[in-house]
């Protein structure tokens, strides 16, 4: 349910779930650090993106259904730090193509990506503290990303955001008027990074990751810890099935 | 006797130092940045010290960035260059005195970098600024913090790993510059009117308002420009490096 196709310099690893609108899964999440490994060793830059018509609706939460003592959630929520810590991480620069919807756990895979593209009218926010979880995993990413004031802002507010209002606040690298456009927009920027020194990149993305605390594991530590220990509570039991009774939205 | 490479005047308040090698765009060499640190020091003793420091190019660019043709083939020569603009961007940071960089021109790699220590950037709309250093296949490491801190670390990774270059307007929409005015002719009244207003300013609120300014964003931690200096000294000196910076530097046919 994730692929990584490698067709020339630039590599795409792509979210293929797209009757569920790329929900993601503990071994979707999981599968994410290896194919990281193998397109930064492969290629020069990678594409992230999600099949169908959004980029990706966050985790998907009717697997948390039948497990009370929150094993699933810990899953992904560990998943999803690993994953997230492996692009950031890797050696080449991270283009996201977040088209329509980027929504909690998906929005969080964005803190992986170097750049983000995304559409005007795309949904992109953290909706998830309605459902008594924590989205203190994607603080550290989100804070160096936007800033104090817009993480605070987007992790404690429920509401989604519009492509063009991420763009604005730095969410979003550029913001397209065409949800088809981002996918060819996102392509043009990986190949045009491709004629770039690799070495070159490889040592200013190291020592970006250094400087804004992203690269440790202190602080991203600490974030998975804050979102952890919610997991299987009680608040979380009570609340999290609104997921799957009102309107799903995870 | 040779033209000074910098010029130093201070009328009263305002200082202005011009980066004075407009045959070569102002790129930083040894010399130059040599300069650039005694008329630091200049200003730092001055009987009266100025509270505000404009700081420009002369000719048509701001600063074409670092000199690195001078150094192709001599690590250690690279990395002095490197290190002296590391002091370079802490001596004038540390100083008591509002920045303002008046871009009158191109100012490109470390160029753009001693806009970024600045506290306030002019420019105008035909002017080209920005990070190419990825391009060349060198790494912008020593001037990193600075643009993370003018930027935020999310835009800072845009424009330093997205290399290439921006216009004036560009820079002012994404916060490089503070303001972008139409034409160069514009910038010189911009920027005698805002130095007129901010050299208004209590030279003890000034320093002491600059001073926590400095401390709460961490410009006060000079071991991490200076090992942002030895990273762009290591990637400079290696071969992948050196045989694009020949291949930009070969004469054109």
């Amino acid at each position: 349910m994730v692929r990584l196709d490698i067709p020339g310099a630039v590599a795409s690893i792509t979210l293929d779930r797209p009757d569920r609108r790329n929900a993601l899964t503990p071994e979707m999440l999981d599968a994410i650090p290896a194919l990281v490994d193998r397109a930064a060793r492969d290629a020069r830059a990678i594409v992230l993106r999600g099949e169908g018509r959004v980029f990706c609706a966050g985790f998907d939460l009717s697997l948390c259904r039948d497990d009370p003592a929150g094993e699933t959630m810990r899953s992904l929520l560990r998943g999803l730090s690993t994953a997230v810590r492996s692009l950031r991480g890797c050696r080449v620069p991270v283009v996201a193509a977040a088209h329509g919807a980027a929504i909690a756990g998906g929005c969080a895979l964005l803190g992986g990506a170097d750049f983000v593209i995304t559409n005007d009218h795309a949904r992109l926010g953290y909706p998830v503290l309605l459902l008594g979880v924590s989205p203190a995993v994607s603080a550290p990413f989100l804070r160096a990303t936007v800033g104090d004031a817009a993480c605070r802002e987007r992790l404690l507010d429920s509401a989604l955001i519009s492509g063009r209002e991420a763009e604005r606040i730095g969410l979003a690298h550029h913001s397209t008027t065409d949800p088809e456009a981002v996918l060819p927009t996102a392509m043009e920027l990986a190949e045009s990074l491709t004629l770039k020194s690799a070495a070159a990149l490889a040592a200013t993305k190291a020592w970006l990751n250094e400087i804004d605390g992203t690269g440790g594991s202190y602080w991203p530590g600490m974030a998975l810890g804050a979102s952890l220990g919610l997991a299987g509570g009680e608040e979380e039991r009570s609340m999290l099935p609104a997921a799957w009774t009102g309107g799903g939205k995870s | 006797m040779s033209e000074p490479l910098t010029n130093l005047t201070i009328d009263r308040a305002v200082a202005r130092l011009t980066l004075n090698r407009p045959d070569a765009r102002n790129a930083l060499s040894i010399a130059l940045l040599e300069s650039l640190l005694a008329r630091v020091d200049e200003i730092e003793t001055a009987a009266t010290p100025p509270t505000v420091l404009v700081l420009t190019g002369a000719g048509p660019a701001f600063c074409a960035g670092m000199d690195l043709r001078a150094v192709l083939g001599d690590p250690a020569a690279g990395s002095t260059l490197l290190g002296l603009l590391a002091d370079l961007t802490l001596r004038m940071r540390g100083l008591p005195a509002a920045l303002v960089a008046a871009v009158n021109g191109a100012a490109i790699g470390g160029g753009c970098g001693l806009a970024c220590v600045c506290d306030f950037v002019l420019t105008h709309d035909d002017a080209k600024l920005g990070f190419p250093e990825v391009d060349l296949g060198v790494c912008p490491a020593v001037v990193a913090p600075w643009v993370v801190r003018r930027l935020g670390a999310g835009r800072a990774r845009q424009v330093l790993l997205g290399g290439g270059v921006m216009t004036g307007r560009e820079a002012a929409q994404i916060g490089l510059a503070t303001m972008s005015v139409p034409t160069f002719a514009d910038l010189e009244p911009t920027v005698a009117e805002l130095a007129a207003r901010l050299s208004k300013a209590g030279p003890l609120a000034l320093r002491e308002t600059k001073r926590l300014l400095n401390a709460l964003d961490g410009s006060d931690d000079a071991d991490i420009v200076r090992r942002g200096a030895g990273i762009s000294a290591s990637v400079l000196a290696t071969p992948d490096a050196q045989s694009r910076l020949r291949e930009r530097f070969a004469p054109r046919a």
